[in-house]
């Protein structure tokens, strides 16, 4: 008796204490107090940035802070990383918490602009030029409009690039020469062609793993190369009314499934990872491969000269690619100085280091990659995009949830499980559920 | 949050068998499970309940008792408080908001829980995890008790290395078992090239991405794991059943088949409920090996509650339906090992 009356009222008690501690999760985030005037001026007082990063973005930045530290003597820059997936799951907790980094990767802008988890940067943008120094398509992915959720041009800048990547068709030479392919392909007909005349041969014509949905983007580039990077990158920004079932995406899906019945990507491609098929593929198996500029040293030191890189072929010359970029907490007490050290990450400085660890340098003069191999085929190719403004996002960015959407749906469309119009209404209901019927 | 409020359930749940499945005098059924944990308090009851009306000193000795009882377990109970019912409470709280994980929420009522219940990926999710038993629960045991059956008929001298062997995957991370099973499955892993090694060349596949056999291959992995806890859970229970018991069914010239099922069986009831209760928690709250091997893929072939709730959590920022789902599961287990719990006793 006394002791199930001990034991209710300490539940009872916890209970309270979880309501009292819960009741309304979430409290609302406070802005914390006056912000300094957006200025170049650093003072002289000794100022530590935090700065945190993954390992796949940020060597280049963790190498650019000395030549920082240098021009601005009173200011240190303090580097920590956590490996991507664990990144992305804390990055969040990590600026609402009161011990802030004050420069964070952003990945997405998922819901941490939502959220005012970081600094509007337009008043940085003006005083250090940024239109000038960047294309805009470059920025406009970092550019969010007051809803929070849709993106692109119109919306205030979130953050700064620090290198790009960019994601196009490498090649095998030597298979190619074997089946008289003497160049990449620049149309869809063209490069049909030669996954036919590889699997006359007996060769695999496409490499591909798809365990963690890659092939959504085998899609997204026959789709935007037939629709256009204008038409495409509206939709990866969220604007209202766009439709994942244009003319393009429903040719892509649709061929995507063909080729899988045909045979013409491994049989096993939705049990294999994309480190996987870029393994096999550097073993020669497979003509074509999709895959983007951060495998480039793997496939270069495995193929040699016989790996070749292009952007995919169709009426348009595009490429899916983001940038590695750096946003401001807003919890941050040196906003200032935050600033000054992503205006550096455009410097020759810091894009020379974005160059050795294999992205596209902000300022392209940095890119001087050695004549014959993949990397001088992937710096001509990024600057083929560059000029006809055809970078798109990535499709997988587009809601939080659209890259768990695309690898099931896209497992589903290469085990003929469902039809290519099914895949298409599956990736449009989910985006419709963030963006809204259009 | 919730994938450690999840664990540490089913941690807890695990102490609490491996307390009662232990080679414990013969007494100790396992289906007083429940009651054996709180005994430092039942046993005072026990005497305050004996008349007292005339021994007023006796009775305040053994309140004393009682409070100094209360004091020992005070301890683990302010640790259980903290780090499991207020955390799995506050869950249970958020299940009724819509909340990002982040910014502000706003209450929902029961619409969560509409959602957990009508979305067909969460229903498909709550379908695998049940079909999970198969393979964490009915095979193990079912193994299980024809392995101890096996040992405990011929008692050799391999027969303590053997119970180690099959006891390993136990005390292995599920991390780490996931990941050996992930590269044995693999494409061009041992299991593929032993087949074709033996001629069956046709047979090979990339069992984890496979459409038709993701679901076997990743469910094998948890009878691998918990057929060996099944098997010494088992075993121990054959130990203590009276000797007698054989020796009177071997006077009645039963054989070693009928002996199992009429004398071995209905003495193991205790322990099998014990193995059935523990395995169908694993199975319903499964997550690691899931999520490492697959993910929950191919298509959604794969996706249990666990995998999701964390999906839920941390892709889709949908923490309230993430803490509906959580609860709704908790809710389910209970249910089951009650209903477990029940027949355990109804039987004996």
């Amino acid at each position: 008796m006394q002791r199930s009356k001990f034991v209710l009222s300490a539940l009872g008690a916890f209970a309270v204490a979880g309501l009292l501690a819960g009741c309304a999760p979430g409290a609302s985030s406070s802005s914390s107090g006056p912000r300094e005037e957006a200025s170049k001026d650093l003072g002289a007082e000794e100022i530590t940035l935090s700065l945190v990063s993954t390992p796949e973005s940020g060597e280049s930045t963790k190498a650019t802070i000395a030549a920082f530290e240098e021009q601005f003597p009173n200011v240190t820059v303090d580097y920590t990383q956590t490996n991507y997936e664990d990144y992305n799951k804390s990055v969040n907790l990590a600026l609402s918490s009161d011990e802030s980094p004050d420069i964070v990767l952003l990945n997405s802008v998922a819901n941490t602009v939502k959220n005012d988890l970081v600094l509007d940067l337009d008043p940085y943008a003006e005083l250090y030029d940024w239109a000038d120094v960047y294309p805009s398509n470059q920025l406009d992915q970092w550019r969010v409009a007051e809803d929070g959720t849709t993106l692109g041009p119109g919306g205030s800048l979130y953050a700064a690039p620090a290198g790009f990547s960019i994601v196009g068709l490498y090649y095998n030479k030597a298979i190619a020469a074997k089946l008289g392919i003497t160049e990449a392909p620049t149309s869809l007909d063209a490069f049909e062609a030669d996954l036919a005349k590889a699997q006359a041969a007996g060769v695999l014509p496409l490499q591909l793993g798809n365990s963690q949905g890659h092939s959504s983007f085998v899609v997204q580039l026959m789709g935007q190369a037939a629709d256009g990077a204008a038409e495409a990158a509206k939709w990866v920004f969220g604007a209202a009314g766009s439709d994942f079932a244009t003319d393009g995406n429903t040719v892509a899906a649709t061929k995507l499934a063909d080729w899988a019945a045909k045979g013409y990507i491994p049989a096993d491609a939705n049990g294999v990872d994309l480190q996987g098929a870029v393994d096999n593929f550097v073993q020669g198996e497979g003509l074509f491969f999709v895959d983007g500029n951060w495998d480039a040293s793997k496939i270069g030191d495995g193929l040699g000269a016989d790996a070749g890189f292009a952007p995919f072929p169709g009426e348009n010359v595009t490429a899916i690619g983001t940038s590695v970029a750096y946003a401001i907490s807003s919890k941050s007490e040196h906003p200032n100085a935050a600033a000054a050290f992503l205006d550096f990450l455009n410097s020759p400085e810091a894009s020379e280091q974005q160059f050795a660890q294999g992205f596209m340098p902000v300022d392209p003069s940095a890119a001087t990659p050695e004549p014959g191999t993949v990397k001088e085929a992937i710096v001509n190719a990024w600057s083929q995009v560059v000029e006809s403004n055809g970078l798109v996002g990535f499709n997988n960015n587009a809601t939080a949830t659209m890259n768990d959407t695309l690898t099931a749906a896209s497992q589903e469309l290469l085990a003929a499980k469902i039809s290519p119009e099914d895949f298409i209404s599956q990736v449009q209901a989910d985006w419709a559920q963030t963006h809204g019927q259009g | 949050m919730v994938r450690a409020d999840l664990r540490n359930r089913s941690a807890s749940a695990n102490a609490g068998a491996s307390i009662n499945g232990a080679p414990a005098p013969a007494s100790a059924g396992a289906v007083e499970a429940d009651r054996v944990a709180p005994s430092a308090v039942g046993t005072s009851k026990v005497d305050t309940s004996k008349p007292e009306r005339h021994r007023p000193a006796l009775r305040r000795s053994h309140r004393r008792q009682a409070r100094t009882a209360l004091l020992y377990i005070l301890p683990a109970f302010v640790f259980y408080g903290l780090f499991v019912a207020a955390p799995w409470l506050h869950s249970i709280w958020i299940s009724f908001y819509d909340w990002d994980g982040i910014g502000p929420s706003t209450w929902v009522g029961l619409e969560n829980y509409v959602a957990v219940l009508t979305e067909p990926l969460l229903q498909r999710a709550l379908l695998n995890g049940l079909g999970f038993i198969v393979f964490y629960t009915v095979l193990p045991v079912g193994l299980g008790l024809v392995i101890a059956a096996v040992i405990a008929a011929r008692q050799r001298r391999g027969a303590g290395i053997l119970r180690t062997i099959l006891f390993l995957p136990q005390i292995l991370p599920l991390v780490a078992v996931g990941v050996i099973w992930r590269y044995l499955y693999g494409t061009d892993g041992p299991i593929n090239q032993v087949l074709t090694g033996a001629g069956l060349g046709d047979l090979t596949r990339a069992w984890l991405g496979d459409f038709e056999w993701a679901y076997f291959a990743v469910g094998f992995v948890g009878t691998w794991v918990t057929t060996g806890l099944c098997t010494m859970l088992l075993l121990a229970g054959m130990q203590k059943i009276d000797p007698s018991l054989y020796e009177a069914a071997r006077i009645d010239r039963a054989g070693a088949v009928r002996q199992f099922f009429h004398v071995t069986l209905p003495g193991l009831r205790p322990e099998i409920v014990i193995a059935v209760t523990v395995t169908i928690i694993s199975a319903l709250a499964s997550f690691d090996v899931v999520y490492v091997t697959t993910g929950g893929g191919p298509g959604r072939t794969t996706t249990v509650p666990g995998v999701l709730i964390y999906q839920l959590v941390f892709t889709s920022n949908r923490v309230g339906v993430a803490c509906a789902l959580a609860t709704v599961l908790s809710a389910l287990i209970l249910a089951i090992v009650a209903v477990v719990g029940r027949l355990g006793k109804e039987r004996s």
